[in-house]
C-alpha cells in the first residue's frame, strides 16, 4: 500500500514529462517523415536531401567542434580558477562565486550584445591593441570561429565552474596533505589525486557546456555571423522563414542525435574513470 | 462554449495584468496579428487607444511575425486566432493562394480614399510604405551611389550584408543581381560577385543583427529601409540613407481580415483607424518613424521623396515569382558563403 502511495507521487511528473517532452518529441519525429512543407505526403525524402548533401555533413561537423573548442577552453581557464577557489579563504570563496554566478543573472541577449562591444571592429580589445601600438589594423575578431568560442567560454563558464567547484570542495583535504607528506611534488599531487578525484564533476561540466554551447543559436548567429553555419541556424532559417517543417525536424533531430552521441559518450568516460579513482 | 478565442484572450490577460479590467469591460474587441518590436509597441502606444477612444473596441494585439501569422491561420482551418493580419508582399501573395483573407467592402473603410490608387485591392489595404536603399556612415566612407559601387572600395571593405531571410534582404540582393544582368529570377550574378569579393567584406549577418553592427562600426554600409536608419539616427549613430541610382526600393505592409474572422465588423474599424489621418501621423513621429500613406499626412523630410505620387517610379517587385524560389535561394545563400 505504501509502496502504491510513492508511486502515485511520482505520476504527475511523469505525466507532465510525457505530455511536454515526450508528446512533442514523437510528433517531431512524425513530421520529420513526410516529403512536403505541407505535411500531407509521408516518405523519407527530407531525410534523404538531408543526409544526402555533403553540406550537412560539413554543418555537423562544425557544430560538434565548436561544442568541444568551448569545452576544451573552458577547461583550460575553468580548473585553475576552480584551483584558486579551493585554497581561497572562506570570505574570498563568497566573492568568487558570486562572480562566477554573475553572468547566469544577465540575460544570453544582453551577454552576447556585450561581446560585440568588446570584439568589435571598434571594439575594447581593438582600441587597446591599437593604442598599444601591438597591431596597425583592427584585428577581425567578430564573425569569427575564435571570437565566437572566446565569447561562447566566457557564456558558459558558470556550467563548468560550478559543478566543478561542488566536487572539488568536497574532497578530503588530508589527502593532498597525504600525497605531499609521501613525497609527491605539487604538480603530481594535482594530477595523481586532485584530477581523478574532481572527474565527475569535470566530466558534468563538460556535459552542460558541449550542450549548451552547440545549441547556442543567439551567440552562434550574433556573434558569428551567418557565414559560421552551425545546426540551430539551420533549424531556425527551415522553421521559421522557409517553413519547412519537415527539413527543420530532420535537422532538430541530428542536432539532438550528435549532442545525444557526445554527451553519452563523455559520461561513458565520466563513468570508467569515477570507477578508476573509487574502485 | 469556451472557444480559442476565449483561450487566446485569458492567456493574453495572464500575460499583462494590466489588460484584465479593459477585456472584462470590452463593448466589442478585435484580435489584430502585429509584428514583434516596433511595430507591437507603435500599435500598443498609438492605435489602440485611439481605436478605444472612436469605437470604443478593444484591441488585442499578437505579436506573430509574417510568416508565423499564416502558419497559424493555416493550421486554425477556418478559425482564425486573430481577426485582422498584417503582412509583407510575398506572405500576403502566399495567404491569397491559401485562401485565408475575406474580401473586404471598401465602403466600410471611409480613410480608404484618402490612401493612394494601388494601396487598395479586394484583399485588403496599405498601411505602411517600407523604402529600401544603401545606408552608410558619412563620417566613414563616401556616399555611395549605387548597388555597384559596394563591390568596390572604399566601400567593399566596409560593407555589411545579409541574406534571404527577410523581404528587405531579398530585394536588395535582386537588385544587385540585377546590376550584374540578373533579374527578379534570376539572383545568380549577385552571389557570384558577393563570392568575389567575401573576403573583404565586415560581416555576413542576421538581419536582426545588422543595426547594432552598425552601431558599434563593425560594418559602415548596409541596405536597409529607412525606419531603420531614422531609427539609428535617433539615437546619435551617424548614418544617413542613400536612394541607389537605379532607384529605391518600396514595398508596402498591407492589413487583411482574416477569413472566418469573429469580429469582423469590429476588424474594419481597425483598418479604418490605421489608414485615419491622426494616427498615421503619430505612427510618423521618432521613435517609430513609419512612412504613412495617407494623402494627408506630409512625408517627413528625411524621405528619398517629396510625396507618394513619386514611389511610384520607384522599384517594386513581384513576389508571385519570388516566393516559390526564395527556399532554394536562401539554401544557396548558406553554401556559397559558408566559411
Amino acid at each position: 500500500m505504501r509502496k502504491l502511495a510513492e508511486w502515485q507521487l511520482a505520476l504527475p511528473l511523469a505525466l507532465a514529462f510525457a505530455s511536454i517532452f515526450l508528446a512533442p518529441l514523437l510528433m517531431l519525429v512524425g513530421v520529420s517523415f513526410f516529403n512536403d512543407d505541407k505535411i500531407s505526403q509521408p516518405g523519407f525524402g527530407q531525410w534523404a536531401k538531408f543526409l544526402g548533401d555533403p553540406f550537412s555533413y560539413k554543418v555537423i561537423a562544425d557544430t560538434m567542434l565548436l561544442g568541444l573548442k568551448t569545452v576544451c577552453a573552458t577547461i583550460v581557464i575553468g580548473y585553475p580558477l576552480a584551483l584558486i577557489y579551493l585554497d581561497a579563504s572562506p570570505r574570498l570563496q563568497k566573492v568568487l562565486i558570486f562572480i562566477i554566478v554573475m553572468p547566469l543573472l544577465l540575460s544570453v541577449v544582453v551577454r552576447t550584445f556585450a561581446w560585440i562591444v568588446v570584439l568589435g571592429r571598434e571594439g575594447v580589445v581593438n582600441t587597446i591593441l591599437l593604442q598599444l601600438g601591438i597591431i596597425s589594423e583592427p584585428l577581425r575578431l567578430l564573425q569569427t570561429e575564435l571570437g565566437l568560442v572566446i565569447s561562447l567560454t566566457q557564456i558558459e563558464m558558470p556550467l563548468m565552474l560550478l559543478p566543478l567547484i561542488s566536487v572539488m570542495s568536497r574532497l578530503d583535504p588530508n589527502l593532498r596533505d597525504a600525497s605531499s607528506a609521501l613525497g609527491a611534488s605539487r604538480w603530481r599531487t594535482l594530477f595523481k589525486v586532485i584530477v581523478p578525484l574532481s572527474m565527475p564533476g569535470l566530466v558534468a561540466g563538460c556535459l552542460l557546456v558541449f550542450a549548451s554551447s552547440t545549441t547556442a543559436f543567439i551567440s552562434q548567429t550574433v556573434i558569428g555571423g551567418v557565414r559560421l553555419i552551425y545546426l540551430p541556424l539551420l533549424i531556425w532559417q527551415q522553421s521559421l522563414v522557409v517553413f519547412n517543417w519537415p527539413f527543420a525536424a530532420v535537422v532538430s533531430l541530428t542536432l539532438l542525435v550528435s549532442v545525444l552521441t557526445v554527451v553519452s559518450a563523455l559520461s561513458y568516460l565520466g563513468r570508467r574513470t569515477g570507477g578508476y579513482v573509487h574502485g | 462554449m469556451f472557444s480559442r478565442r476565449h483561450f487566446l484572450a485569458g492567456t493574453t490577460a495572464l500575460g499583462g495584468a494590466s489588460l484584465l479590467p479593459s477585456i472584462a469591460h470590452a463593448k466589442g474587441s478585435v484580435a489584430a496579428a502585429i509584428y514583434p518590436g516596433t511595430w507591437e509597441e507603435a500599435f500598443r502606444a498609438i492605435v489602440a487607444p485611439a481605436l478605444k477612444k472612436k469605437d470604443s473596441v478593444d484591441l488585442e494585439l499578437q505579436p506573430l511575425f509574417a510568416v508565423d501569422q499564416v502558419a497559424k491561420a493555416k493550421a486554425a482551418r477556418g478559425a482564425p486566432p486573430f481577426d485582422a493580419f498584417v503582412l509583407d508582399p510575398g506572405p500576403r501573395i502566399t495567404a491569397i493562394q491559401d485562401g485565408l483573407f475575406d474580401k473586404i467592402d471598401i465602403k466600410k473603410i471611409s480613410n480608404a480614399s484618402k490612401l493612394p490608387a494601388g494601396l487598395v485591392d479586394e484583399w485588403g489595404i496599405g498601411v505602411n510604405a517600407q523604402v529600401v536603399g544603401i545606408a552608410y556612415n558619412p563620417k566613414k566612407v563616401p556616399a555611395p551611389k549605387g548597388w555597384k559601387d559596394l563591390f568596390t572600395d572604399p566601400w567593399v571593405s566596409r560593407l555589411g550584408i545579409t541574406g534571404f531571410q527577410t523581404t528587405f534582404g531579398t530585394v536588395s540582393l535582386i537588385e544587385i543581381a540585377k546590376v550584374f544582368g540578373g533579374s527578379e529570377t534570376n539572383i545568380e550574378p549577385a552571389l557570384v560577385e558577393l563570392k568575389k569579393v567575401l573576403p573583404k567584406i565586415a560581416a555576413v549577418g542576421q538581419p536582426a543583427a545588422m543595426p547594432g553592427l552598425f552601431q558599434q562600426g563593425q560594418c559602415d554600409v548596409i541596405y536597409t529601409n529607412t525606419q531603420t536608419v531614422a531609427t539609428l539616427k535617433g539615437r546619435g549613430v551617424d548614418i544617413e540613407f542613400v536612394k541607389p541610382e537605379t532607384g529605391a526600393i518600396t514595398f508596402l505592409t498591407t492589413l487583411h481580415i482574416a477569413k472566418g474572422a469573429a469580429e469582423v465588423e469590429n476588424a474594419y474599424k481597425y483598418l479604418d483607424i490605421v489608414a485615419g489621418k491622426e494616427v498615421q501621423e503619430a505612427l510618423t513621429k521618432p521613435p517609430y518613424n513609419f512612412i504613412p500613406v495617407n494623402k494627408d499626412v506630409p512625408l517627413p523630410d528625411y524621405l528619398p521623396m517629396k510625396n507618394l505620387d513619386e514611389m511610384s517610379n520607384f522599384v517594386r517587385h513581384d513576389w508571385a515569382k519570388i516566393n516559390p524560389l526564395r527556399a532554394g535561394w536562401i539554401e544557396k545563400f548558406n553554401k556559397e558563403m559558408a566559411k
